[in-house]
């Protein structure tokens, strides 16, 4: 059990900047995502924690040791690849076992650590095999074993459903999840899909282009995006963006319509000539009752049964709303859509940060 | 598999274009496989088949040019020749000498020089460019070369020897130094097939399996021999079976560099068949000579198959 600290954290590859500074403390036991779009530098950034990649500055500790000169296999982490990496002339039995051996383990005690592990993963039946004679489900538990049995001070995870098709993925974030649970080891896991993020993260670290964007737990950063990127990057479907501008006590959004500055609350006396409003999908509501309105043509309407996506055309940009499920408006139609000022986000055009 | 995925499957194989050619010449698909097939194996029959029998029966006979008689029948007389012919057996067992040395070795080397050319390196592409010289220079011409390495009075092998302080040797006067010679020379020129083959197989494995064992913390050496070597085994049977069947056919080497010579003392298999077919136009005597090359090389691979098949 270990904690996890970068400090001023930095990976040049050449003139490519990967990782521009990163600074970072991950509590022991804690579980932290980091999520971001493809080339953010979440691997490189696993990557020297695991001690694959050189460091360019700063430093990463384990615990109270500072790792930056370690080789991967003093640093005591064990790591899951993309690709799995399993050895594909060892049985699993073998892939599991060789960390072990590797260290001087005694057999009977390699052995029963992994009769836990393949129990606790549902793979004891599997243990002959070779990994060539496994599904894609299957192979991804062995290197979840082979992790496991070592245990080790913390777990990498590199993109390790990416492999997988859409229902075995769910089922295995949640068994990662309940392993987190039972064996309550440190897990640094990266991933660009932020769905996998927030329903397994105790802490989402959001990266953009080798810079840290927000760190927080899942409700933080859906309830209060510090950016822009933030609130697109953060919920499915993503937040919608529109373009607002001051005009005396009032804002005039895009497509049209007026609501009063004063109804964004203590917010108010930060707008400046140009904001952004950010709503999301699900917060819209039905326009009778609502202090504030967005107003576009219908362009498409894609029921999902509990609930109903329509896509608005608003100035040339799309608008999604997440409304009740038998609500069909027609293509074509001029739909005004309400909202609360309160709910929505507001960030500065400019700087890109949230107005809080 | 479930019932639907498995229809969906054969239809998929039906709407080949294999299977769309069948039905509409409306045949089924062994007749149209049996057709396809046949070009080949007509080619085979001409090139190979044919002539193997020829071989054959040739041994049988007893057909000398030089005597003037016509070919007549002679059982297994070619045969009880060969058994009792000394060049034979000298010349078997210096093939033999020559495949249980330089396979070996030019795997040894093989291997290293490989290891070397996966190193990434900034100079690594004129590595693998040198790599390639060995393997295309033809084997007659490194054959001379090579006697020119060896040659005593000028030679920059003794040269070096002597520079070093070392006795040198007269290379090509004994039948010991002189296979020394043509084994260093077989070496040094089919090295370098085996590094390209075996380099070949070094690059399919990939980058996160030495990732991982890093990590598993196993070190360089535990790494070669737990993930490197395994995972070349098909690689280097691939390299040994090609390389074995050509050390059981030295000729050019031997050849270019020794004639034969001391005497007739670092013949091979092959220069004795030349000879015998070449220069003495004995093709009956030359044919069971053949033969037994033929039986050597089919030996040979029977066992590799089988190691591999065992390895699978
Ligand atoms: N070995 C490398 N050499 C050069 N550039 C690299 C290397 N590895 C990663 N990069 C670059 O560093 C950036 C971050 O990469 P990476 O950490 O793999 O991103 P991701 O967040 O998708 O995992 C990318 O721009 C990538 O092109
Ligand atoms: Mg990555």
């Amino acid at each position: 059990m270990a904690t996890v600290s970068f400090c001023d954290l930095r990976k040049s590859f050449g003139a490519i900047e990967a990782v521009k500074g990163l600074d970072l403390e991950v509590a022991d036991r804690e579980f932290v995502v980091l999520v971001g779009p493809s080339g953010c530098g979440k691997s490189t950034t696993l990557r020297m924690l695991a001690g694959l990649e050189g460091i360019s500055g700063g430093e990463i500790r384990i615990g109270d040791t500072v790792v930056n000169a370690l080789p991967p296999r003093a640093r005591d982490i064990a790591m899951v690849f993309q690709d799995y990496a399993l050895y594909p002339h060892k049985t699993v039995y073998d892939n599991m076992a060789f960390s072990l051996r590797v260290r001087g383990i005694a057999k009977p005690e390699i052995e029963s650590r992994i009769r836990e592990a393949a129990t606790m993963l549902d793979i004891d039946k599997l243990l002959e095999r070779k990994p060539a004679q496994l599904s894609g489900g299957q192979r991804q538990r062995v290197a979840m074993g082979r992790a496991i049995v070592r245990r080790p001070k913390v777990f990498l995870f590199d993109e390790p459903l990416s492999n997988l098709d859409a229902k075995l993925r769910g089922q295995v974030r949640a068994e990662i999840k309940k392993l987190h649970q039972m064996i309550g080891t440190t897990i640094i896991y990266v991933t660009h899909d932020q769905v996998e993020a927030m329903t397994l993260a105790d802490r989402i670290v959001i990266l953009r282009g080798g810079v840290i964007e927000q760190v927080g737990t899942p409700d933080e950063v859906y309830d209060t995006p510090a950016s822009l990127f933030v609130g697109g990057f953060v919920g499915s479907p993503a937040m919608n963006f529109v373009r607002a501008k001051r005009d005396g006590e009032e804002l005039v959004l895009d497509g049209g319509e007026r609501m009063a500055v004063c109804d964004l609350g203590p917010r108010a006396e930060r707008v400046g000539q140009e904001i952004v409003l950010g709503i999301r999908p699900e917060h819209f509501v039905s326009s009778g009752d609502a202090p504030a309105r967005l107003t576009g043509t219908v362009n498409l309407v894609e029921p999902l049964g509990a609930d109903t996506l329509v896509h608005l055309d608003v100035e040339g940009a799309t608008v999604t709303a997440r409304v009740t499920p038998h609500f069909r408006p027609a293509v074509g139609e001029r739909l005004p859509l309400g909202f609360d000022p309160a709910r929505i986000h507001l960030f500065d055009p400019d700087s890109e940060k949230a107005v809080a | 598999m479930s019932q639907a995925v498995a229809d969906r499957q054969e239809t998929e194989e039906r709407q080949t274009v294999g299977g769309r050619f069948a039905r509409l010449m409306d045949m089924g698909d062994g007749a149209l496989a049996f057709w396809l097939l046949l070009p080949t194996a007509v080619l085979l029959l001409a090139i190979i088949v044919y002539p193997v029998c020829r071989l054959i029966y040739t041994s049988f006979l007893s057909l000398s040019l030089t005597s003037g008689l016509p070919a007549s029948f002679a059982g297994l007389q070619n045969y009880r020749d060969m058994f009792a012919d000394p060049v034979f057996w000298s010349s078997f067992w210096n093939t033999v000498i020559i495949t249980v040395v330089t396979v070996p070795g030019a795997l040894v080397v093989g291997m290293a020089l490989a290891l070397i050319a996966n190193i990434p390196f900034r100079q690594r592409w004129a590595f693998r460019l040198a790599l390639l010289v060995p393997w295309a220079l033809p084997l007659a011409f490194c054959g001379l070369i090579f006697a020119w390495f060896f040659q005593s009075d000028y030679g920059i092998v003794n040269d070096v020897l002597r520079r070093l302080g070392l006795p040198t040797v007269i290379w090509f006067n004994s039948y010991a130094w002189a296979t020394v010679a043509i084994c260093l020379t077989t070496i040094w020129k089919t090295s370098s097939f085996m590094a390209l083959i075996i380099l070949a197989g070094l690059q399919t494995i990939p980058r996160s399996l030495y990732e991982a064992a890093e990590i598993d913390g196993a070190g360089r050496v535990r790494q070669f021999f737990e993930i490197t070597l395994p995972l070349l085994r098909p690689a280097i049977a691939v390299a040994l079976i090609f390389r074995t069947i050509t050390a059981l056919q030295t000729f050019d080497i031997p050849y270019t560099m020794t004639r034969g010579g001391p005497g007739t003392s670092t013949v091979t298999l092959a220069m004795y068949i030349r000879q015998n077919t070449v220069d003495f136009l004995d093709l009956g005597y030359g044919s069971a000579l053949a033969v037994a090359m033929f039986a050597l090389s089919m030996i040979v691979t029977v066992f590799y198959l089988r190691m591999i098949r065992r390895g699978a």
